[in-house]
């Protein structure tokens, strides 16, 4: 599938904005999650300013898209998004992880556009789950009987998150109720917070457990637009099962220096501070 | 003296969960919001109703209780009034954390019906299903409205007022029949006790299924020219704290009477308002920091101190500590 060079470069673009107002949060806060936000900063680049049907003007809109994002510490890319959307003000960043802040530690419903209050992991896909059920409960329906949702829902998880027993627990009933308007992606960048998944514990063979468990299941190079967008678009055309995407995505990604370490939750020096702002110009 | 809202006799034993049942039967007509969720719990008759009905308003996740109760809570973020069904054990073991940070967190309007094991008094089931911790572990959690019924009528005003409220509730029930206490008169408010008996020598707080044997106890003292006010605390949380310092201090004794633990239990919760505010003898009846085990309801009774002699016994022993400390 091939797509307009334009929108490739914008949201390119985007993502990059999104990196570098990270990096900035993080350096007001003191501490963040480095690693993981700038991993998945491409998937949510492309899910709030290109797929979701959203308005930062009324987020309380009853149709509107969801996006739970189940590794709810990489909240820096995502409080980025919002800011950058016009959620809210981009001032609101540099209060990020302080007392009295809107902008938690980890995301939370009371910041406009947040739909999951997370930080304990595991229990996204689930909350994602009820989500797009609601979507379907006394919706109208097509020819065949079948229900038209009236909204999407999305949610990513962290590929360590799924260590959690409830992530399978919530992957069994949206295949066994067809829930088809629920997709999620797992950000697969190889590392938990003390180390390699490889080492820490074996989740290989990742896609094919998803597709065991009934789901729909494609793997990307999570840092692709092109990839990103395709599986997106066949994700929306494949009934009766939900969709898996693997992004398969380097922590840290947007600085080179940074990447392939495991940056997990870090205090931002001054000098990597200067690397990363070079690296993302 | 006079039993206020009380049947004469005592009416007809049914379980809470059917009451509950025909509650929800009428609810789920008036509102389209609510859904019911199972986690490979017995359905009851609403969910027949359900099922013909309103099919995609209700959903069964099977033995998975985490999902049970975060999945309530997506409901919830999508608007709709998401009910809950599975062991009360289980519910409460596996799923803390979820009804912690999905549900009460956020305040999010999910009610969790704690089905069948609430409290020790499950026949036959033993230690692993009997739920001695519920009401210690859910009252700590910020936001979460606690509530006890104690017979089929209250069983189901609490199941409309919960409803009814926005905001999440978990509502305990027993898994025994119990025999209806209440005419159909008697003024339910969600937070506020109901006094049945309004005797001046000792308080009796009960909650739950233990609410009829507290009643059989306050008979055994009367016929011993002792007459206690009878309190029964059916919303654990708020509790209600003006009707405990009230007992305090127009009684000067308290019994509280509950089939879960006493550390941290209901007796936990009234020892809290009475030392802060009014400090008199309290003694607590209900579990004394063991499991439980396989056995009818009266040999549980007998066994862990929850008969209506037991607690006739407790009550002259407070009243004995409130005369020595005068």
């Amino acid at each position: 599938m091939a797509y307009d060079e334009k929108l490739i470069k914008e949201l390119e673009g985007k993502a990059k904005i999104l990196r570098r107002d990270a990096i900035e949060m993080i350096k007001a806060g003191g501490f963040g999650w480095v690693g993981g936000s700038f991993s998945q900063a491409d998937i949510v680049t492309a899910l709030y300013f290109h797929r979701m049907k959203h308005d930062p003007q009324n987020p309380e809109w009853e149709d509107r898209d969801r996006l739970i994002v189940s590794k709810a510490h990489c909240c820096e890319t995502v409080y980025a998004a919002l800011g950058e959307a016009g959620y809210f003000p981009k001032e609101e960043f540099s209060s990020y992880g302080k007392f009295g802040a809107t902008l938690q530690a980890h995301t939370e419903r009371i910041v406009p556009g947040v739909e999951y209050s997370g930080g304990s992991l595991g229990q996204g896909l689930s909350f994602a789950l009820g989500e797009a059920l609601a979507a379907r409960i006394s919706a109208p329906k097509d020819k065949s009987g079948r229900p038209l949702p009236r909204f999407r829902v999305f949610c990513i998880l962290g590929d360590g998150e799924c260590d959690e027993g409830q992530v399978w627990e919530a992957a069994m009933a949206a295949a066994h109720y067809k829930v088809d308007n629920l997709t999620a992606f797992v950000d697969h960048n190889e590392f938990q917070s003390t180390g390699e998944i490889s080492v820490r514990m074996t989740l290989e063979p990742l896609p094919e457990k998803w597709r065991a468990f009934g789901w729909d299941v494609t793997e990307i190079d999570g840092h692709n637009f092109t990839e990103i967008l395709s599986s997106l678009e066949r994700a929306d055309k494949i009934l009766d099962k939900p969709h898996a995407i693997i992004a398969h995505t380097v922590k840290c990604k947007g600085v080179p220096s940074f990447e392939h370490k495991n940056l997990h939750f870090c205090k931002l020096t001054d000098d990597m501070y200067a690397e990363a702002m070079k690296a993302l110009k | 003296m006079k039993r206020n809202y009380v049947r004469e006799p005592l009416g007809e034993m049914k379980t809470m969960y059917e009451a509950y049942n025909e509650a929800m039967v009428e609810l789920a007509k008036k509102n389209s919001n609510i859904v019911l969720i199972y986690g490979d719990f017995a359905r009851g008759s609403v969910a027949e109703l359900f099922q013909k009905d309103y099919p995609d308003r209700i959903y069964d996740f099977g033995i998975a209780e985490a999902n049970v109760v975060t999945a309530a809570a997506g409901l919830a973020g999508g608007g709709k009034i998401p009910f809950t069904h599975a062991h009360a054990i289980f519910t409460v073991g596996r799923a803390y954390n979820q009804i912690r940070q999905n549900v009460a967190f956020d305040r999010l309007n999910v009610k969790i019906v704690l089905c069948a094991t609430a409290g020790v008094l499950v026949p036959f089931m033993g230690g692993s299903h009997q739920t001695i911790e519920d009401i210690a572990a859910l009252r700590v959690i910020p936001n979460l409205v606690l509530v006890s019924p104690a017979d089929p009528v209250e069983t189901k005003k609490i199941t409309r007022a919960v409803a009814e409220y926005v905001g999440p509730v978990a509502i305990r029930l027993s898994s025994s029949p119990v025999p209806t206490i209440y005419t159909e008169e008697y003024p339910f408010e969600l937070g506020k006790a109901v006094i049945l008996l309004d005797g001046g020598d000792a308080t009796i707080i009960a909650t739950g299924i233990m609410l009829v044997d507290s009643l059989e106890a306050a008979d055994i003292l009367a016929k011993q020219g002792i007459n206690v006010r009878l309190l029964d605390m059916h919303t654990i949380k708020p509790i209600d704290e003006k009707a405990i310092i009230s007992a305090a201090k127009e009684t000067g004794a308290i019994v509280t009477v509950e089939d879960g633990s006493i550390i941290g239990g209901l007796g936990g919760a009234v020892a809290e308002v009475v030392v802060e505010n009014y400090s008199v003898p309290v003694k607590r009846i209900g579990i004394r920091d063991r499991f439980g085990q396989s056995g009818t309801i009266d040999e549980l009774k007998k066994e862990y101190g929850l008969t209506a002699q037991d607690i006739a016994k407790a009550v002259k022993e407070v009243i004995e500590k409130k005369k020595s400390s005068r």
